[in-house]
Formats: structure tokens, C-alpha cells, sequence
């Protein structure tokens, strides 16, 4: 959740215009949602670049120009990440490499695995002693990782996963893509759970969520995925957002040895079906109470738009540009980016359901994020799609034509 | 019989105080139990019960958790290794081991093995070998052997059509990360001395952090062989052992021989000293 | 019809109090009879066939306990608490030098 910072509101970057409109947004969600802990707005403590520890290189400055692969590894370093475990895969092996460098110089673990299975169940091993852990890969191998997906979740085992999405399916391409989406927001996995899934658009904002992602993955002990595609891991931007390290949560249930206490066991085996019962319903509540706390999204132009787009990651900033291009043409466009993924921002959808026309789903996929906009909506609204596959990126004038289809379709219906 | 004076009997042997007092889910006869009361009882006379981390297969011994007094943490179908790795990475100072059967280590599991022992992980492999998949009900493993029925092999393993059975510890035993690898059994009472002398050597091994270590326990599985108890301590002793030869399969420990895997250890020629890891 | 009855309570032992003393009769090995799975691999085991499983009684579990038929043959070597998959067997040694 990019930190509201209103004193850093004046220029047109669009990481500061995202700061901007993520006040507005929290102060739209602040008076629609007057209940205890309003939807998008989580106070944060200003971000602050740790300061050199001796006998080690000092922290990078305050803006740097960095790959967003890089940038994220460097952020999971500084939050306090003590192991890494990961394999190479295409669009995020500078992810990889970046931790097989600097986690040595920092005294911390890495291991690149014999697979993305070895790794994901490494950091499940690792992660049930208490460690803060990453993994990272693309969606060939996050399927690999399902199955230890559903196994952390169910043991409910903390662990930061990373996937920088590309095309699929199958091998697919080293394109970007969105596709992972539903795999995501679904657990990945077999079984009744889901895990947080965190989606930024821009790699400033991906630095912050590492660390956020960190913090969530203890509080709740969940698996927390961060949702990213090929051009957000390949590309470079500045990178002003400070680096943090969460407190760590106590933990009363890793594994350390037996010593002086009685032993412990993480698992996920509970044969009695009244047992299993038991705990997938201590599950669900936990599911609850994340969906009630940690929903996240940014708005642009929502106060006067007409015509919403839906949009995450990169899809985000496309749709920015066809937001104000359209608007300049004189289509009251606005921009919704959920920044959780799950828990979806159902409610804020559903608010605006009640004031605008239509909405437009932009992804880079056939469409998934759409199906959680069309059960927010609710049939109340029409909601179109448009989108590219396989590495292809919508362009701004593929979206604003879709805009204005839509725009075309919202008044013959009437409303 | 009468005992005329009062001296204090001893108690020679009993159950050791890392094996939990319950009845286990094991069927009858079956060479789990023995295998548990072996590790339970190397662990508590090295002390090591307060600082093992183990990792429990999906099988039969997946309630190994429920009888060993330890920490334990649950791995998905054959990935013991890989926690195990990552547990050792992560916590320098804990004794890890990973408890394993055929299916587990042989079948699903051979990358993780092979990989964890390829690195020289400092970690202990107790590898339970019963040819058979006991708790899904008695399918065929890769340790399965020639000519042996199972529910899914009912007319007997064919060389054709099935392959010949994996020699699992030989295998990996050729990787320089792997320390000390050995077979025993639970076939008699000597076999078991002779297995626990292994763990114990294991232990050792990871003590001294020489590298990686597997101990490989032909035992067996009377329900899953369609045999009585006795009947399949008679099969693992006459049959079984003779496949599967018991025995040190290899030992790096010893000076003379090279020390650790490429890249782990340094260059120097070996020497009477074990190289620290 | 087999008779069958509880032989002892659940994870007693045969025997009463904790070891023999002065006078009471010598049993080198005691059976936690419930956690008995009868498989019998102790009786087969016994270098002095000292063992038997029980043919009228049954345990918690329902299955047939072993007992010490012959506790004068008995040199607690403890083979067969060794070979037996549930440390149900407790074996007991007289000192050096004690007479039974």
C-alpha cells in the first residue's frame, strides 16, 4: 500500500500521481466505510531507508534507478528476508541472481534448487522454523508449487512468493501476461483456503509490498503471493519508496528443537474428519478477518467517472493512459486498480456500481479478474472486457475503442 | 523361583524416553516400530532430542510425529529433503533428519533425495524399505521386488513391463556429498543391533559434519505382503536381504579416503583430520 | 466360543508394584499387556522358547497378549523386547552374583 504522502503530491510522476489518488481514494473509502478499520487506508509508518550496519555496505540512496526484479529482491533483503530459495525461470531470474549476490554478503541463506518444487518446499521447511522467506518464479513453475501452496496454507506456515508472470499456457512465452490470476486468487492449490495475493503497478509500489507482504504472512501465518508480470519484473524505474524491515511476529508455534518445552508438530494431516472440520473452519474465520482488514485499492478520477476501468499491474497503467485520453475526448473515464487481488475489493466495487454506467475489465489474459468484477457488480451494471494474451499488451487506443463500445452499450441499456 | 536375598533387579532394557508411551497406529509386526525405537534411542543417548527439527514422509510412518518426541514438521509426498534442506540452511545448530519409506524417497521423491544428498546436505536420511506402499493399501513401490504381487502389480513385478527394482542407497551412494550410507535391517534381533549402530554412525557423520547420510531398513510389511508377521520377518530375512544386501555401502568418514564434495570442502589433499563443514 | 477377558487394566503391567522383592516370584520380563499387538515375533525370537501368546484372554486392542510361560528358562538377554515393534516388553536382570 503505497504510503499517502500529500507533501509529495506536486509532481506528475506517476508513482506520486498513485500516491495522490491513493489519497483520495482513502478518503473516499474513509467516508464510505465509517466502520473500524475503513477498506484501502492502513496507516504505515513513513518508510525509512535502514541505516548502514557496520561492516556493511550502506543502503542504496533514496532514488535509484533499478530492475524491477532487483528492486523487489533488494526490498525483500531489507525487510529481513533470512532465506531465499528459488530456480531459474524467465522473466525473473535477475531475481534470482540478484539474492544469489547480495544474500551471501548479508549473511543470509540462498540455495538455488533442483526445481521450483525443491525450493517452495525448501522455504516451507525453512519457513516452519520461523525463518522470513521468499520464493520467487513464473507461472510454469508456480504450478509446481501448488501443491506446497496448499500444504503451507493448510499448516498455515508464513511464506513471501513471488510470481512475475508470463504466457501461458504451458510453456507458453517469456511474454507478460496476467494470466495467473485466477491460479492466485484461488490458492493455487488444492483444498477450502485462500492466501493474500498483492498485485502493484509500478516497481516502486512492488517494493513497498514486499515488505507489506512480509508483515501479512506473519500476522495471519498464510502463504502471501505478489502478483507480477514480465514488463514489471524486466523493466526500470525509479525506486523511491524506502525500504522497511516489519517487526517480527511472535511466533509460539515454529519448530527449534524440543528443548525445556514439549515438542512441537507442523502439519496439515487431520484424519477425524470432526478435526478437519474444526480447523479448515479456524481457517475460514482467519480468511475472514484478512478479507475484512487487508482489502487494498487505488482510485483516479472515480468522483465524476461514468465509465470505471477495472485494472491491475501493468494492465493499470495502460489503462491510465486510455483514462486520459478519453477524458480529454470527453468520456468521464475514471480508474479502479485493486491492489489485493484476494481479498478482492468487492465492497468498493459494488459502491460504485450504484453511481457509474459501466465498468471495463482490462487484463493481460482471456479474462479473469473480470469474473470477480462481474459477481461485485452483480448484474446491476454491464461489465466488458478487453485484453491481449500471450505476451501482447493492450494499448491505449485498443482500450479507450473498448471505452467507447462500452460507453455506446451503457446507454442503450438505459441506465 | 523365589529371589532369597534382596538385591535390585535391573532394568535391562525398556521403551527409551524419546518414544512417546502410546500404542501405535502400526499394524502388527510391523518394522516401523522397531525403526522408531531405534532413532529414539540414538537421539536420546547423543542428547540430541532437544535440538532435532525432522521431517515426516506421507505413509505409513506419517504419524511418526505422534510417537517420536520431537519437533516435527509434515512434508508433502516425497519432498523430506528439500524441508530438510531448507531447515538446515536456516538453522546451523539443529540435528535434522528426514524419516521416509519406498514410496517416499524411491518414487516420488528421487529429485529431492538425490539433490539434497548431491549437495552434501548435513542432514541424516532414515529411509524405511518395505518394497510395498503400506498405507495406501499395498501397491507396487519402485523397491518392489521381481515376481513380488501387489494390488497393482497382482500377477508379480515383470522385468518387462515394470523395470527391475531401484538399489536407491547404491545410487546415491556414488555422489562425494554423500558421507556415510548403509543398509541394515530388522530381520533379527542382531540385524536391529546392527541397524542401530548405523543411525548411531549417521548421527555421527552429521555431527561431524561430514556431509550427508542415509540409513536404508529393509523392513516389512506383513498386511501389505499378505502375510503374517512371522511370515514376513521369514520373507525379509530369506528374500528380501538377499536382494537387497545389508551392509556399509559407503564410508567418507574414513581419513584415507577423499573428504568432501567438489566445491563444499576445500582443495586439501585428504588428511587424518575430518573436514569441517 | 473363546473366552475373553480384560487381563489387566490399561498399560499395567502383569505384575504387581514395580520390581520383585524378597520372596515374590521372579519375572525377568513384564508385558505392558494392552500395548501388545500379539504378532508374536517375541515368541519366535526367544533363544529358550520362554514365550507364548495367551490363547484365552485378549486385550484392550482384542488382540492375544504374550506372557512369560517360563520364567526359569529366562537369561534376559531381552532379544525379544528388541525385536518387538511396540516396546511392550520390560526386561528386567537379577545383579551379579544374586541367586533365583
Amino acid at each position: 500500500m503505497t504510503a499517502a504522502r500529500p507533501a509529495e503530491t506536486a509532481t506528475a510522476n506517476p508513482a506520486e500521481a498513485t500516491a495522490e489518488a491513493t489519497a483520495e481514494a482513502t478518503a473516499e473509502a474513509t467516508a464510505a466505510t465509517p466502520a473500524a478499520t475503513p477498506a484501502g487506508t492502513v496507516a504505515r509508518p513513513a518508510a525509512t531507508v535502514p541505516a548502514a550496519r557496520p561492516g556493511h555496505a550502506p543502503p542504496p540512496p533514496r532514488r535509484v534507478l533499478m530492475k524491477g526484479n532487483e528492486a523487489m529482491a533488494e526490498a525483500a533483503i531489507q525487510a529481513g528476508c533470512d532465506a531465499y530459495f528459488g530456480y531459474p525461470i524467465t522473466p525473473q531470474a535477475e531475481l534470482l541472481e540478484w539474492m544469489a549476490r547480495r544474500m551471501p554478503e548479508e549473511g543470509r541463506v540462498f540455495l538455488q534448487a533442483e526445481s521450483e518444487l525443491g525450493a517452495i518446499n525448501m522455504a516451507y521447511g525453512a519457513a516452519a522454523t520461523g525463518a522470513r522467506v521468499l520464493v520467487s518464479s513464473s507461472s510454469p513453475g508456480i504450478s509446481l508449487m501448488a501443491e506446497a501452496m496448499s500444504y503451507m496454507a493448510a499448516a498455515e506456515v508464513p511464506v513471501v512468493l513471488i510470481n512475475v508472470m508470463r504466457g501461458g499456457p504451458g510453456l507458453g512465452s517469456i511474454g507478460p501476461s496476467q494470466s495467473d490470476y485466477l491460479q492466485a486468487v484461488k490458492g493455487h492449490g488444492h483444498g477450502d483456503y485462500r492466501t493474500p495475493v498483492l498485485a502493484p503497478s509500478s516497481i516502486n509500489e512492488a517494493v513497498t509490498i514486499v515488505a507489506d507482504a512480509f508483515e501479512l504472512a506473519e500476522r495471519y501465518r498464510t502463504p502471501v503471493v505478489i502478483l507480477v508480470d514480465g514488463i514489471l519484473g524486466q523493466a526500470m524505474e525509479p525506486v523511491e519508496a524506502g525500504f522497511r524491515t516489519p517487526e517480527r511476529a511472535s511466533a509460539d508455534w515454529v519448530l527449534s528443537g524440543a528443548d525445556g518445552r514439549p515438542p512441537r508438530v507442523v502439519k496439515s494431516l487431520h484424519l477425524l474428519p470432526e478435526a478437519l472440520e474444526r480447523h479448515n473452519l479456524h481457517l475460514q474465520a482467519k480468511f475472514v478477518e484478512i478479507a475484512a482488514r487487508e482489502v487494498r485499492w487505488a482510485g483516479e478520477h472515480l468522483d465524476d467517472a461514468e465509465l470505471v476501468i477495472v485494472a491491475y499491474g501493468t494492465a493499470a497503467r495502460v489503462a491510465r493512459t486510455a483514462v486520459a485520453r478519453a477524458r480529454a475526448k470527453g468520456l468521464a473515464a475514471g480508474l479502479f486498480r485493486p491492489i489485493s487481488l484476494w481479498p478482492f475489493p468487492s465492497a468498493a466495487l459494488a459502491d460504485l456500481a450504484g453511481r457509474v454506467r459501466g465498468f471495463l475489465a482490462v487484463e493481460l489474459s482471456a479474462g479473469q479478474m473480470v469474473e470477480d468484477v462481474r459477481l461485485a457488480v452483480s448484474g446491476r451494471r454491464p461489465v466488458a472486457f478487453e485484453g491481449r494474451m500471450g505476451g501482447m499488451v493492450p494499448t491505449p487506443a485498443e482500450v479507450v475503442a473498448a471505452l467507447r463500445a462500452l460507453d455506446a452499450e451503457a446507454r442503450e441499456g438505459g441506465r | 523361583m523365589s529371589v532369597e536375598q534382596a538385591p535390585q533387579p535391573r532394568v535391562v532394557f525398556e521403551r527409551p524416553e524419546l518414544l512417546a508411551d502410546r500404542t501405535t497406529t502400526y499394524c502388527p509386526g510391523c518394522g516401523h516400530g522397531v525403526v522408531h525405537r531405534l532413532v529414539a534411542e540414538v537421539l536420546g543417548e547423543l542428547g540430541l532430542g532437544p535440538r532435532t527439527i525432522a521431517v515426516a514422509p506421507v505413509g505409513c510412518a506419517v504419524f511418526a510425529y505422534d510417537f517420536l518426541l520431537i519437533d516435527f514438521v509434515e512434508a508433502p509426498h516425497g519432498r523430506a529433503p528439500a524441508l530438510a534442506t531448507g531447515i538446515r540452511r536456516v538453522r546451523p545448530d539443529a540435528f535434522v533428519l528426514t524419516y521416509q519409506g519406498d514410496g517416499d524417497l524411491a518414487a516420488i521423491g528421487t529429485a529431492e533425495i538425490v539433490h539434497a544428498a548431491g549437495r552434501g546436505e548435513v542432514i541424516t536420511a532414515v529411509f524405511v524399505n518395505n518394497g510395498i506402499y503400506g498405507m495406501t493399501g499395498g501397491q507396487m513401490a519402485p523397491t518392489t521386488l521381481l515376481g513380488q504381487r501387489s494390488t497393482s502389480s497382482p500377477g508379480g513385478r515383470e522385468a518387462g513391463l515394470h523395470g527391475l527394482p531401484l538399489p536407491m542407497t547404491e545410487m546415491l551412494a556414488v555422489l562425494p556429498g554423500v558421507a556415510f550410507a548403509a543398509r541394515g535391517s530388522v530381520a533379527d534381533a542382531a540385524a536391529i543391533g546392527r541397524t542401530k549402530a548405523y543411525l548411531r554412525k549417521a548421527a555421527e557423520t552429521q555431527l561431524a559434519r561430514r556431509g550427508f547420510s542415509i540409513v536404508e531398513i529393509l523392513s516389512n510389511c506383513p498386511v501389505g505382503w499378505g502375510m503374517t508377521p512371522l511370515e514376513s520377518i521369514q520373507r525379509l530375512r530369506d528374500v528380501v536381504t538377499k536382494a537387497y544386501p545389508p551392509g556399509v555401502i559407503v564410508d567418507r568418514t574414513k581419513p584415507e579416503l577423499p573428504a568432501s564434495p567438489a566445491g563444499r570442502a576445500s582443495a586439501e589433499p585428504a588428511s587424518a583430520e575430518p573436514a569441517e563443514r | 466360543m473363546i473366552a475373553t477377558q480384560l487381563a489387566a487394566t490399561p498399560s499395567a503391567t502383569d505384575l504387581p508394584g514395580p520390581l520383585p522383592g524378597p520372596g515374590a516370584e521372579w519375572r525377568p520380563v513384564l508385558v505392558l499387556v494392552d500395548r501388545c499387538k500379539g504378532c508374536g515375533l517375541c515368541v519366535a525370537s526367544c533363544p529358550k522358547e520362554a514365550l507364548a501368546l495367551e490363547e484365552e484372554v485378549v486385550n484392550v486392542q482384542g488382540y492375544h497378549p504374550v506372557k512369560l510361560v517360563d520364567a526359569g528358562a529366562c537369561t534376559s538377554c531381552a532379544i525379544c523386547a528388541r525385536v518387538c515393534p511396540d516396546c511392550a516388553l520390560v526386561i528386567l536382570a537379577l545383579p551379579k552374583g544374586a541367586r533365583r
